[in-house]
């Protein structure tokens, strides 16, 4: 690269320009009959095709979760660049829970940012359904603390439902104004080939009806079924590139404007406000100070929504909403694609899917295609300028934001 | 992943006195180090080091959030089980298993150590939230 061309890249804090100019993804849901690494390789090929490459990647990063314990297998990151022929590109895995596709991200962002390279493929996947449900939430409850969380029977769906119910006796929200969350995710994932779930869903079917506590029975008390996202398998793909170098590729690049990312104590019962999400918010502030906006000028937004009660508290924490009111707004029809500020516009975690470790570059996914305005009819966001995508580790322990803005 | 010891301790600094649950291996309030109880290093335990001193947690707590979880992660044969979250009287929280009838966030309840898990023959012990 030319120096005088890469200056003029800089944005005005001294730091390289960084965007994204090729998205991939696989359907999400039971792809247990692949093999994981080549779920990953479909969706790398399809993120090169969309940059119109074939070659030319110097570093690629690979963000899974749980391939060594369910799959096992190591080195899928070798494996992915063998299958996909691009050796000696670089490769390293990297690894946050549930959102390991997000720092992913971050780690491409940053080694194009330091020079050191300029063409970063990040691709993130995740097999769940080749082990029993059972066998799945044990491995998602390994996050927890080994010695006071896990041992005890504690699992995510546990610690969400607690975080829930302080809520609820806080704020008053109900069990039926969060299956009006997961109907809204329902509505847009039915229009969103990749989910997992493209089912209608309806507050008879999940809240009214005399049937719907058989249809919708606890996981975890307050928490419903379709109060939680599905078990999912599936990967999602970027091709990242310094913005010096983005003419070359086929679509106009889609700018990293922020980033951010921080932790919270490992242990839920150690942080001094159980429903405080402090690493949401220190993450989303990083990201927004960054980008040099405030939450006023983001034009929607994917929040992980494991769990519905996190669409509610993390558009709370990210500065949406006051605390407590999100639901207002939902209800409003505020967060619908069609309303002031769409959230969740794939579906969501709820009813797109979570394949945890590929789950952070799905939300990436997204918002490159709305903000390039391909999302399918009746899901596209009206003239999107900016996108923040939060993605969620832990339960809060490890939290990265991201914005990503229209050139 | 399987405690054996019949009690929970709260670890206390012996510089500043800030409890800890679990032990963490540096204090949050002032950064004295905690060294482990077994030899890890050869002369491990430094001049002029004090050991951290254990309690064990008891007495009475209060009740701040709980569920009954319905899908359990391999290795419960149970067909549900209650936890709670609960904050002791010197302000230490924790996480545990919730054994009364009718919870209410608030309550008081007394803690008490019994069998968490029976797993490969091991039994692993922790802490219960029981009636005051
Ligand atoms: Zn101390």
């Amino acid at each position: 690269m030319k120096k005088k061309q890469l200056l003029k890249e800089k944005t005005s804090n001294g730091v390289r320009k960084v965007g994204v100019v090729g998205i991939g993804h696989t359907k999400f849901g039971n792809l247990s009959d692949y093999e994981l690494v080549d779920i990953m390789a479909y969706a790398s090929l399809n993120a090169m095709e969309d940059a119109g490459i074939d070659g030319g990647i110097d570093q690629v990063i690979v963000g899974n979760m749980g391939a060594g314990m369910l799959n096992h297998q190591t080195g899928i990151e070798s494996a992915l660049v063998s299958t996909l022929n691009l050796e000696p590109a670089m490769a390293e895995l990297v690894s946050n829970g549930p959102a390991s596709g997000s720092s992913a991200f971050k780690m491409g962002y940053m080694a194009i940012v330091s020079g050191m390279v300029d063409v970063v493929l990040v691709t993130a996947g995740e097999q769940m359904r080749r082990v029993t449900g059972w066998e799945a939430t044990d491995f998602v409850a390994t996050l927890s603390h080994p010695e006071v969380e896990y041992p005890y029977g504690l699992t995510l769906p546990a610690f969400a439902a607690m975080f829930t119910r302080a809520y609820m006796a806080k704020y008053g929200l109900t069990e039926r104004q969060l299956s009006l969350i997961a109907v809204k995710d329902h509505l847009n994932a039915e229009k969103n080939p990749f989910a997992h779930v493209q089912l209608p869903v309806t507050m008879e079917g999940i809240a009214d009806s005399c049937h719907a506590s058989v249809v919708n029975s606890y996981v975890s008390e307050p928490l419903r079924l379709y109060h939680m996202c599905p078990v999912s398998d599936g990967a999602s793909s970027v091709v990242m590139c310094a913005m010096d170098g983005a003419a070359r590729f086929k679509k106009k690049p889609v700018r990293i404007a922020g980033i951010g990312s921080a932790t919270d104590t490992h242990c839920v019962h150690n942080r001094k406000d159980p429903l405080d999400l402090k690493a949401v918010r220190l993450a989303a502030e990083m990201a927004y100070k960054m980008a040099g906006i405030g939450p006023q000028d983001i034009s929607f937004a994917e929040l992980h929504d494991a769990f519905v009660i996190l669409e509610l508290c993390l558009a709370e924490e990210v500065g949406f909403f006051e605390k407590g009111k999100a639901i207002e707004a939902a209800e409003k029809g505020e967060t619908e694609v069609s309303g002031r500020l769409p959230i969740n516009p794939s579906g969501g975690l709820k009813a797109k899917g979570h394949p945890v470790g590929a789950t952070g570059i799905s939300q990436i996914h997204e918002l490159v295609k709305q903000l390039r305005s391909e999302a399918e009819k009746g899901r596209q966001v009206k003239n999107p300028k900016y996108g923040l995508a939060i993605n969620f580790g832990g339960f809060g322990n490890n939290v990265v934001a991201t914005i990503l803005a229209k050139e | 992943m399987y405690r054996v010891d019949k009690n929970v301790y709260a670890y206390k600094c012996p510089k500043c006195g800030q409890l800890h649950y679990p032990a963490p291996m540096r204090c949050k309030k002032c950064g004295y180090r905690r060294y482990p109880e077994q030899e890890i290093e050869p002369n491990f335990q430094r001049e002029g080091y004090k050991p951290w001193e254990k309690t064990p947690l008891k007495g009475s707590c209060k009740l701040l959030t709980y569920t009954r979880l319905w899908n359990l992660p391999i290795g419960f044969d149970q067909r549900y089980l209650d936890f709670g979250l609960v904050e002791f009287e010197n302000g230490i929280r924790a996480s545990g298993r919730l054994l009364v009838d009718k919870p209410k966030i608030g309550m008081k309840l007394n803690v008490r150590v019994g069998k968490i898990k029976e797993f490969y023959g091991k039994v692993c012990y922790g802490l219960q939230f029981v009636k005051s």
